[in-house]
């Protein structure tokens, strides 16, 4: 079960899409200077394809994205719910926290997906030192886009 | 209880022990200022027609000394009193304006200074201003007289006298009192095209090559503004340079401009002509300006997509014979926007103010070349306006010049009648007031609005009768040679504490059906009778003003006077600006059709970001504007600008990129234009800080 604490309208997480951002609790990561630490614990409500077509009802017309921020715990949940938003024509992004990409996940169901748990020496994306990446998924090849956030 | 003990009140409102010594020896003076003496017995008489209690004031008890004296016959004396009664008086207001100049040379800038209408427009603090400043007053009474006194002729004393209650009250706004001239006009070049400046009063011939046309044009802007007491918009300003350019370098110039044409040493490129002449009228037209309190002009200019071009100006023709052009003003239009972003990174440029007009369908730009461009200028850093619309058949080059194009009829001596528009004068409802004071009297909002609704129609109606008498005297060259029209300029019914007055009725700001209903119902009334007054020669219109200063003042009175104001200014949005629950969408969404559409002046989404967005994401949002409906708004990312080596730069950064220094100040829009925040009057640099700027 994904737990969703609350959601965004965001531009800089998923560089030239206009990006409905669910952040999503119970996260299993505890990074050191997390940015969210209340995202650690569980909190918010189940999410649910209702709660989808509640917000989708809402921003639907105007997003060409979705994100997922979080939802680690249950890799299989958010890789469902993917191949569901991109059934309805939607690009799908997840920022996970993970080191390794787990073997259930086929990265064809996604467009955007940001691998890596936030180490504070090495700082977030849009530090040249990040251990993160960001992919691009192309033809489910994975282009590494990470630098985009340097430009910054 | 002797009299020693009577506490009288002063003219600065303070408490003081009465002291008949000091009647009497005033009494004596004005006896001795006639050349005659008042023993012991006649003052004894004098002062016992006067009498004194707790409270009474300076004023009341000079009333009474003055009838003392007639009552026992005194006659030249009660005069000298009088006489210098009143010279005390004259005294005092220019001890009055003597302080305000004091205050006002100490203020922080010039906005904070101002007592009347602070403007961020005016940079510098100077003699030149405060000379501005000091009749203020004068003009504020002027105004008020004139207006009243035809407000009794029309339709009697009760409602002038309630005219004046509800200004001084705070329950209606008259913007920009200050000044005698009718408020912003968008106008027809044509009259000066074929005329040149002499028949408003010049003395410049016809424009007959891209020099004289540059430099007429400013003059021609620099008179235009010195009538107005807001902005002047030249929605054509780029189509008529470009026909100058075209008689100079051929019809298809711009497939040549890098070709060298300047035979002088400088070896200038066709390019580089143009580019020259841009910086000629923009930086000429940011200086300030003598006639306008050192205020530099409010200029606005507009940008076509293909098919708003065709549909204003399918009929144009120059006095040649010739027709606009659109593949090199299309050039053209684009090079002036590029260049003038570029030159906003060398200096601070305020005017013009740019608007991009843009015919949508389905939900998108229906010119794609230019949706694109848009989203691509957006995405370079450049801050300006668009104005979407479904059919060419309206315009705005401006928050409050939004105007229903009725004909596009071209006409050999006014030119294109699209173009031609404005506002005559602008008359404020003060919501949060109106509604608050309803409830607090125990009458229904919308029954105590009404009146006020009619009130000021019929105030509008006044000034627009002192207008035709300015015009029917030949004050007034702008109308008489056909820059602008009596018929086409609106009168304009602007409303300010829309969201607080929602916020006291207990509604949620957000897109919801009571917030909407709300605001339809309010503005629905004021359309009722904008279409209620209308006649062939009125035309009034509703806009949610800008209200750079009104905001501030309005929830400052209204605090005072014990009403409920959640905050020290009120927005010009239909949210609340700092409130950070609401995203981009919501914000489109409750700045879209349903809500907007009584307003039928305009109104403009200032979206506020902290960070600049690709072109992808603007043309997105370029869409989600379309399809909520959402005609007028801009994009505002703080511009840093470094107080230590005068670097510009487009993002919204905490430390300057060349020199490093975090002694940095910003330029964003205190309203409707790009100022440095420290020029904001002081009032609205605090509200400038809470602004919510989305983050992501």
């Amino acid at each position: 079960m994904l737990l969703i604490s609350d959601y965004d309208i965001v531009f800089q997480e998923v560089p030239n899409e206009v990006t409905l951002s669910l952040n999503l609790s119970d996260c299993p990561h505890s990074c050191k200077g997390c940015h969210s630490p209340q995202l650690q614990t569980k909190i918010g409500k189940e999410l649910t394809t209702d709660i989808f077509s509640e917000l989708l009802k809402k921003y639907g017309q105007h997003i060409t994205c979705i994100c997922f921020m979080g939802g680690d715990r249950h890799p299989e949940t958010v890789q469902e719910f993917a191949k569901y938003l991109h059934s309805l024509g939607y690009k799908v992004a997840w920022y996970s926290g993970d080191t390794e990409k787990p073997s259930c996940i086929d990265l064809i169901n996604f467009d955007y997906y940001k691998i890596g748990p936030y180490i504070e020496e090495l700082g977030s994306l849009k530090s040249q030192t990040t251990n993160q990446r960001m992919y691009k998924i192309i033809n489910a090849q994975k282009e590494d886009i990470t630098n985009v956030f340097w430009k910054k | 209880m002797g009299l020693s003990e009577t506490y009288i009140t002063k003219r600065d409102g303070k408490k003081e022990v009465f002291s008949l010594e000091k009647i009497k020896n005033a009494i004596s003076k004005a006896f001795l200022s006639v050349g005659s003496f008042a023993t012991e017995g006649v003052l004894t008489n004098i002062l016992s027609r006067i009498s004194i209690t707790n409270g009474t004031n300076v004023e009341e008890i000079q009333n009474q000394v003055e009838i003392a004296l007639m009552s026992e016959r005194y006659y030249k004396v009660a005069k000298s009193y009088m006489i210098y009664r009143q010279q005390h008086l004259e005294d005092r207001e220019v001890l009055d304006k003597l302080n305000f100049l004091m205050d006002y040379c100490d203020a922080a800038n010039p906005a904070t200074g101002s007592k009347y209408d602070a403007n961020a427009n005016v940079e510098n603090k100077n003699i030149a201003t405060l000379i501005g400043e000091l009749p203020k007053s004068n003009f504020i009474r002027l105004n008020r007289k004139m207006l009243t006194d035809r407000i009794k002729e029309l339709y009697g004393k009760e409602l002038a006298d309630k005219y004046i209650e509800m200004l001084t009250n705070h329950f209606i706004y008259k913007n920009d009192e200050t000044s005698l001239a009718n408020y912003c006009a968008s106008i027809t070049m044509y009259p000066w095209l074929i005329g040149g400046t002499t028949s408003i009063g010049g003395n410049s011939t016809v424009p007959t090559n891209l020099k004289s046309f540059c430099g007429g044009f400013v003059n021609m802007v620099f008179m235009v503004s010195s009538m107005l007491s807001g902005a002047c918009a030249t929605p054509e300003f780029l189509m008529y340079m470009n026909y100058f350019v075209q008689l100079e370098y051929g019809k298809e110039y711009y497939k040549e401009s890098t070709k060298v044409v300047d035979l002088s040493n400088k070896h200038r490129t066709l390019d580089k002509i143009i580019t020259d002449c841009f910086e000629q009228i923009v930086y000429s037209i940011n200086q300030p300006t003598g006639a306008r309190n050192f205020q530099a002009v409010f200029w606005n200019i507009s940008y076509y997509d293909k098919y708003y071009f065709d549909s204003l100006f399918e009929n144009f023709v120059f006095p040649d014979g010739s027709a606009p052009d659109w593949n090199s003003l299309n050039w053209l239009q684009k090079r002036f926007m590029l260049w003038f972003n570029k030159e906003r990174t060398r200096s601070v440029l305020t005017f013009p103010v740019e608007t991009m007009a843009l015919l949508t369908k389905d939900g998108e730009p229906l010119d794609k070349e230019y949706g694109d461009f848009t989203a691509k200028m957006y995405s370079e850093g450049h801050s300006f306006f668009t104005y979407l619309s479904e059919n060419a058949d309206s315009l705005s080059s401006c928050c409050r010049l939004r105007n229903e194009i009725q004909d596009n009829e071209f006409s050999y001596t006014l030119g294109a009648g699209g173009v031609s528009t404005g506002s005559k004068s602008v008359l404020t409802i003060n919501l949060n007031r109106c509604i608050q004071y309803a409830a607090k009297t125990g009458k229904f909002y919308m029954f105590f609005l009404e009146e006020i609704v009619d009130l000021v129609h019929k105030v509008q109606i006044a000034y627009n009768e002192n207008l035709k008498d300015l015009y029917n005297k030949g004050m007034l060259p702008l109308f008489t040679s056909g820059y602008i029209n009596m018929k086409r300029q609106y009168l304009t019914i602007g409303i300010n504490g829309l969201v607080e007055a929602a916020e006291f009725l207990g509604i949620e700001i957000n897109d919801n059906p009571k917030y909407l209903a709300f605001v339809q119902d309010v503005l629905g009334l004021i359309e009722k009778y904008n279409k209620k007054y209308r006649t062939d020669e009125l035309m009034f219109n509703c806009e949610m003003i800008p209200a750079e200063n009104v905001g501030v003042k309005h929830a400052k009175w209204d605090k005072e006077d014990g009403y409920v104001v959640p905050r020290d200014c009120y927005n010009s949005y239909f949210y609340i600006v700092e409130d950070t629950s609401m995203n981009i969408l919501d914000r489109f969404k409750i700045h879209g059709r349903e809500y907007i559409k009584h307003l039928t002046g305009g109104s403009a989404l200032h979206m506020n970001l902290e960070e600049h967005l690709s072109k992808e994401q603007y043309a997105q949002l370029l869409k989600v504007a379309a399809t909520e409906g959402c005609n007028y708004f801009t994009f505002n990312i703080p511009n840093t600008i470094c107080n230590d080596c005068g670097t510009i730069d487009k993002r919204y950064l905490k430390e300057c990129p060349h020199c490093h220094s975090k002694n940095v100040d910003y330029l964003t829009r205190v309203i409707g234009y790009m100022k440095r925040v420290s020029n904001f009057s002081v009032a609205r640099q605090v509200e400038a800080n809470k602004r919510y700027y989305a983050t992501h």
